[in-house]
């Protein structure tokens, strides 16, 4: 094979030189040296002490297990909530604007508008609305005589996050609705016709021929979830700050990686180390998840 | 062979977007008949005036100086001046945080600061200030603030009901509840900010169980779980009928809203919020007194701690002009800008506060008077080893008024928590 041709067979490998050196720079790099650190006891500065496993001992079963099991069962607890609030919802709105009712694509736009918002934005709004003396919700609540349901709800350690994961679910709603619907306009029309004309009820319509064919889309926002439930930070750190409170009650692994790493206001021990070891484990559970997600994904086109 | 010059060509592109950053600063360093440019860098927005008027009164001595001063997020800037340090691109001064703190004392273990003993005169400083950024007998930069808090109130209720600063603990309880009768808020408290009330808990036990107790505890003679340590958190929790309903819902500034706009009538807090306070209501007249002590004729004592230091980068390359401004920052002529600017309290003693911020005399006054020797919080040794004191009390304070521990609950964590890594303690 001359020189020429074995160009033109591997010159795509010059096309692909800019992404990987940006994905090694942004994505590998920073990976692997957190992976490293995960091994050392390092305030950030000077020299790397190496101390082994012993991170993963005072994370796992030490003195930072207690608030790291706390967080990590929140992150749990977030994906569950989170994912029966944005799917049932979404797929009832999504079925709604389907039926074609009137004004649906003005409701197309008005559940998409809170997903364009900042994260930041909208807890920050939200804490000023659910603010328990003068926040809107509670003077609402109380002027119609709703006062004993008139909550401190991010100053309540079983509301707070509830509270929290609520507001997430109505940020996301219009994805979820826009996602959905798709999936619906895709429905193969002819399947159903031929059900209308074999006398299914619509109860049979609609968990025998249409729900199977959205199975595809609910795995997709699953795994989606869980990805993005693991790696929640924003919208803890702007309703309850880096110390996911009241009482850690709203903790999850996010935060606590950021206290435990950067440290905080009056706070004279930052730990690179331990928080590296943190996120490493924030990895081992995504990874798996997102593997599975390409593999289903993969198998979906190759199928198509 | 074409193919290794594509690559070349897209290497050479590539690395010269990466390092074009690093033109700018070599053209800054030009002729010498310009001014010299000093650059700060600070966790606090506050500071662009102190600055701004610093530099011209050292040209008004005839330093040709211009200071370049940017701030950045509190929770950021530790981080931030940390890379650059380390990459060498940091400014010629920078602000760092008291000792002990395991930030400040790798900066100095790593030669990232210079000791100033022998370089500039420190004379204006006290001792106890040079204290909290003294390490292996140096001082490694120039305090610049002293923080005092407290119990801050307001001046027209109480003149209303003609109560005066009241000096026991029993006498805050008589106020409040003749307050709360009246349907006035007595406080204000932001339950949100855990480390407002990790604060809230340590300047009540400067004052009893006080310093000399906490002296002990540092010393090991004393337990956490000893009834001093535990009557401080009963005694809050016993409190907190006084604080506004739901609390625990409150951020800081919610706070200050409430308190500057005259919705309670005392917070605890530090001095540093009477600027915001001001900003919010600019006819808002409060006071300040230390937390009451439980038996009369106790004396109280204040929390006052060093509130950060200004340090100079090894490898300034303007460090006689850096030095200069440095000199400065240590005279009293320093002092007065600092805190007619910031309305805060200078570190610098012989400084002319400002005649229209009485409190401000007043905690300058107290913090150089009833200073508390010992503490437990910022500052002191129970910061050293994880967990900190902090972050024990600021998680467990909120649990407390939330009901689910009880004082001596929160007593123990403190003490089996520290217990795991300072040895007295154990």
């Amino acid at each position: 094979m001359s020189a020429k041709k074995l160009f033109q067979k591997h010159n795509y490998l010059i096309l692909i030189i800019p992404a990987l050196l940006l994905y090694t720079v942004f994505i590998a790099y920073p990976f692997f040296s957190s992976l490293f650190l995960s091994f050392f006891k390092w305030p950030g500065i000077g020299p790397k002490i190496f101390v082994g496993l012993d991170n993963y001992k005072n994370v796992l079963t030490g003195y930072m297990s207690r608030e790291f099991y706390r967080a990590l069962g929140h992150n749990f607890y977030f994906f569950f909530l989170n994912w029966v609030l944005s799917v049932v919802p979404g797929m009832i709105l999504a079925f709604s604007l389907a039926a074609g009712l009137r004004g649906s694509d003005f409701f197309k736009t008005l559940f998409f508008i809170p997903n364009t918002l900042s994260i930041i934005i909208v807890g920050f709004l939200w804490a000023l609305l659910l603010n328990p003396q003068w926040g809107m919700i509670n003077q609402i609540l109380k002027s119609i005589g709703l006062d004993s349901i008139a909550k401190a709800w991010l100053g309540d350690t079983k509301l707070a996050l509830p509270t929290i994961i609520v507001i997430t679910g109505w940020r996301g709603m219009g994805f979820y609705v826009l996602t959905f619907l798709a999936a619906i306009v895709g429905i193969d029309r002819s399947m159903l016709e031929a059900g209308r004309i074999d006398g299914a009820t619509e109860s049979q319509m609609l968990f025998r021929l249409i729900l199977p064919q959205m199975v595809p889309i609910i795995t997709t926002i699953t795994i989606l979830k869980i990805i993005w439930s693991f790696n929640i930070f924003d919208i803890v750190y702007a309703m309850e700050g880096t110390q996911g409170g009241p009482a850690g009650s709203t903790d999850v692994l996010g935060t606590l990686f950021y206290r435990i790493a950067f440290g905080g206001l009056g706070s004279s021990q930052v730990g690179m180390g331990l928080g590296a070891t943190v996120v490493t484990l924030i990895f081992f559970i995504v990874f798996p998840v997102s593997v599975l997600y390409i593999y289903i994904v993969e198998k979906r086109e190759l199928k198509g | 062979m074409k193919k290794a010059m594509i690559v070349l060509l897209v290497l050479f592109i590539t690395a010269g977007f990466i390092f074009a950053g690093g033109q700018k600063d070599q053209a800054q360093t030009t002729a010498a008949d310009k001014p010299v440019t000093v650059t700060i860098w600070g966790w606090r927005t506050q500071d662009a005036d102190v600055w701004k008027q610093t530099q011209e009164a050292l040209q008004a001595k005839g330093d040709n100086i211009v200071i370049e001063y940017e701030s950045f997020v509190p929770a950021e800037y530790d981080s931030k001046a940390l890379l650059s340090l380390q990459g060498g691109t940091a400014s010629d001064i920078f602000y760092t945080r008291r000792l002990p703190g395991a930030r400040t004392q790798g900066l100095i273990d790593n030669g990232f600061l210079v000791p100033l003993d022998n370089e500039i005169d420190l004379n204006n400083i006290p001792e106890t200030t040079l204290n909290s950024i003294r390490s292996g007998g140096k001082v490694w930069g120039v305090p610049f603030a002293n923080q005092v808090v407290g119990i801050f109130y307001n001046k027209d209720i109480f003149a209303k009901y003609g109560f005066a600063e009241p000096e026991t603990w029993a006498e805050l309880i008589t106020i409040s509840k003749k307050l709360k009768a009246d349907g006035i808020t007595p406080f204000m408290i932001p339950g949100k900010a855990g480390w407002a009330l990790a604060m809230q808990h340590a300047m009540v036990g400067v004052s009893t169980p006080g310093s000399d107790w906490i002296g002990k505890l540092a010393k090991g003679e004393a337990k956490f779980t000893d009834p001093e340590f535990v009557n401080v958190g009963r005694r809050l929790n016993d409190l907190k009928q006084y604080y506004q309903k739901d609390f625990i819902a409150n951020s800081t500034d919610e706070m200050s809203a409430g308190f500057a706009l005259e919705q309670a009538a005392m917070v605890f807090y530090g001095i540093w919020g009477g600027s915001n306070w001001k900003e919010l209501n600019p006819d808002f007249n409060y006071g300040y007194f230390p937390v009451p002590v439980v038996n009369k004729g106790d004396k109280p004592s204040v929390y006052v701690y060093m509130d950060g230091s200004y340090g100079l980068n090894p490898i300034s390359a303007n460090k006689e002009a850096a030095l200069k401004v440095l000199e400065f920052t240590a005279s009293p002529a320093f002092g007065t800008i600092f805190s007619n600017v910031t309305g805060e309290m200078t570190a610098v003693t012989g400084a002319d506060l400002p005649k229209d911020k009485p409190v401000l005399q007043e905690c300058y006054a107290t913090a150089n008077s009833i200073a508390a020797e010992n503490m437990y919080w910022v500052g002191s040794v129970f910061q050293n080893g994880t967990p900190t004191v902090y972050s024990i009390l600021r998680e467990k304070m909120q649990s407390m008024y939330l009901g689910d521990i009880t004082p001596e609950e929160l007593a123990k964590d403190v003490q089996d928590g520290l217990a795991t890594w300072y040895k007295p303690l154990q």
